[in-house]
């Protein structure tokens, strides 16, 4: 498989202090791969990087494009989505047009097509579809987030924390959506505090701590590291130890 | 009575259309603009000179503006030197104020039709606008609202300054758009005061439209509600910038052309105009548009009865209006810590 995504030695740093040090990572496509790690061990500033939104010291490739100038805009032209922990929706427009919106840059015959595609991925959407963003609820505003960068046509979409703050009946659904996603095409890089749920449905995972890669692998094999299970799955083996 | 509510509806409307626009600019791109008055005044002072058979300086201003944006993409494109972009950036930023220019200095001297003379000053004021975001506040984009504001005032003064030496300090007045009038009751409706009202309808209901109904519009809405989630769509900023600039700039020269037959324009008065459609802007929290359209309503009318009841306060008591809202709404809403980006 041909790398879509690839990441080498890369350092994202606030201020003086360094949030993320020398990360590799590649995204195949056709690929689901999954960050787990706690909070704050630099798994949204990893991706937030990725994106742009914040500077990276590194190699960053995107289809074999360096995405070293690049502007956000630029990145989302080539096909990198990100729908971001904050889900940064537009809160004051309606459903629809938050869609809409999502295909600014498809034409418009196509972004038609990619409506149709997220109204029957997100049923929900469509009935809600004239109400503002803003009222919806926290499981259909993720929803839309993922609806609106899917409505760009993404290559690779990566989700920040999809599952936070949801009710796990939502959270299901929505796992079962990213896996939907790779059928259709789309990569996705997903980083999770749910690792549970992230590794069951993932291909390949990396572990982060304190802002670095700690451990690596088929996703299978990463839930079956003792120390992994200890750490994030929530259930010890006898006699764990840490990683 | 009933004559000062007309005449400050009159005015009113104007500052609605200043309001309106201050408020879109500063939503879109957070800037504080100051200069709105200056584009006014040369909407208005470009429409009387044109009409009066003068050249403008403005229309050199906007060549020469041009031709620094032009340079700045230019150096911003170094790296990637493709020919369509730099094709189009030549186009729009020399080669139309350049025909711009020509086509003026061609029809000053042939007593231009009024409609010729509005839409020359529009375009004029609209390149000065765009190539002001493209030279000044782009490159600015990422800097505090402290620092665009500093920005903003430093054009303000820039502008007046030219403005003075393009105008001088004489004021001038230029031909109505309608000359009709017509008597109601005991209002007297002259027909330049119907062409605000109809002008101003338009435009609003225009706006409402483009930000409704239309892809672009509803991108500039975006980025004003989240600046971050609009450029994860692909949404540029500076092409939500360039559109706020041009309607602001458009706005602020027609309102110009629409009130310069009123009254005597100086090259410093759009500054004061400016200012009354900045109160409603601030009084609709520079968030809202209905509040500030009504605001300006208000204002416009509280200035028409200060002016005739007590006219040497007429600004006094229009701009304290300020403190009593800045009051009430430090009141009524928590402390807001300026937006990080």
């Amino acid at each position: 498989m041909r790398a879509l995504l690839s990441v080498s030695d890369a350092h994202v740093s606030y201020g003086k202090v360094e949030a993320v040090r020398s990360v590799s990572l590649e995204v195949a496509e056709n690929e689901i791969v999954t960050i787990v790690g706690a909070n704050g061990a630099g798994k949204t500033t990893l991706l937030s990087a990725v994106m742009g939104i914040l500077p990276l010291k590194g190699r960053v490739t995107f289809g074999g494009e360096n995405l070293a100038r690049l502007e956000i805009e630029d990145r989302v032209a080539l096909g990198l989505g990100l729908v971001a922990e904050h889900r940064e929706l537009f809160v004051t427009m309606s459903v629809q047009d938050n869609l809409e919106l999502g295909a600014f840059r498809i034409a418009k015959a196509k972004a038609k097509i990619s409506l149709e595609r997220v109204y029957a991925l997100f049923p929900r959407l469509k009935e809600r579809r004239k109400q503002l963003a803003g009222t919806l609820s926290g499981g259909e505003q993720q929803m839309l987030a993922m609806g609106r960068a899917l409505m760009g046509a993404p290559k690779l979409l990566m989700l920040d924390e999809p599952s936070l703050g949801l009710a796990p009946i939502i959270v299901a659904d929505i796992f079962r959506i990213v896996g939907e996603l790779r059928a259709s095409g789309v990569s996705v890089l997903l980083v999770e505090q749910n690792a549970q749920a992230a590794l069951r449905i993932a291909d390949r995972a990396y572990v982060m701590e304190l802002g670095e890669f700690v451990l690596s692998g088929p996703a299978k094999d990463v839930a079956a590291n003792e120390a992994v299970a200890a750490s994030y799955l929530g259930f010890h083996h006898e006699g764990a130890s840490a990683i | 009575m009933l004559f000062l509510v007309q005449d400050g509806i009159t005015n009113g409307a104007i500052y609605a259309l200043l309001g309106l626009a201050l408020v879109l600019v500063f939503a879109v791109t957070r800037v504080i603009l100051i200069p709105q008055g200056e584009f006014v005044t040369y909407g208005a002072l470009t429409y009387a000179s044109v009409a009066s058979g003068q050249m403008p300086g403005t229309a050199k201003l906007a060549l020469a503006m041009g031709i620094v944006a032009f340079a700045l993409d230019l150096y911003a494109a170094r790296r990637a030197l493709h020919v369509r972009p730099i094709a189009r950036a030549f186009l729009t930023n020399i080669v139309l104020p350049g025909a711009v220019l020509a086509l003026t200095s061609w029809v000053v001297s042939r007593q231009p039709p009024v409609g010729v003379s509005i839409a020359l000053s529009l375009v004029i004021v609209a390149a000065i606008g765009l190539f002001l975001y493209r030279i000044v506040f782009q490159p600015l984009a990422h800097t505090s609202v402290l620092v665009l504001l500093i920005a903003s005032v430093a054009c303000h003064l820039a502008l007046q300054g030219l403005g003075l030496l393009f105008f001088g300090a004489e004021g001038q007045r230029g031909p109505a758009v309608l000359s009709t009038a017509f008597t109601a009751g005991t209002l007297r409706f002259t027909g330049q005061s119907i062409a605000v009202y109809a002008i101003t309808i338009a435009f609003i209901v225009g706006l409402w439209l483009f930000f409704g109904l239309t892809l672009y519009g509803k991108a500039l809405r975006a980025t004003a509600v989240n600046r971050l989630g609009a450029r994860l769509v692909g949404i540029r900023t500076t092409l939500s910038g360039q559109i706020a600039f041009l309607l602001a700039s458009v706005i602020g020269a027609l309102s110009g052309i629409l009130i310069v037959p009123i009254t005597t324009l100086y090259y410093d008065t759009g500054f004061l105009i400016g200012l009354k459609g900045f109160i409603a802007a601030i009084i609709g929290g520079l968030v809202s548009y209905p509040l500030t359209a009504v605001a300006a309503l208000v204002v416009g009318t509280v200035e028409a009865f200060s002016s005739f009841y007590a006219s040497n306060f007429k600004e006094v008591i229009v701009f304290t209006l300020l403190i009593p809202v800045l009051l009430l709404r430090s009141l009524a809403a928590p402390a807001v810590e300026e937006e990080k980006d």
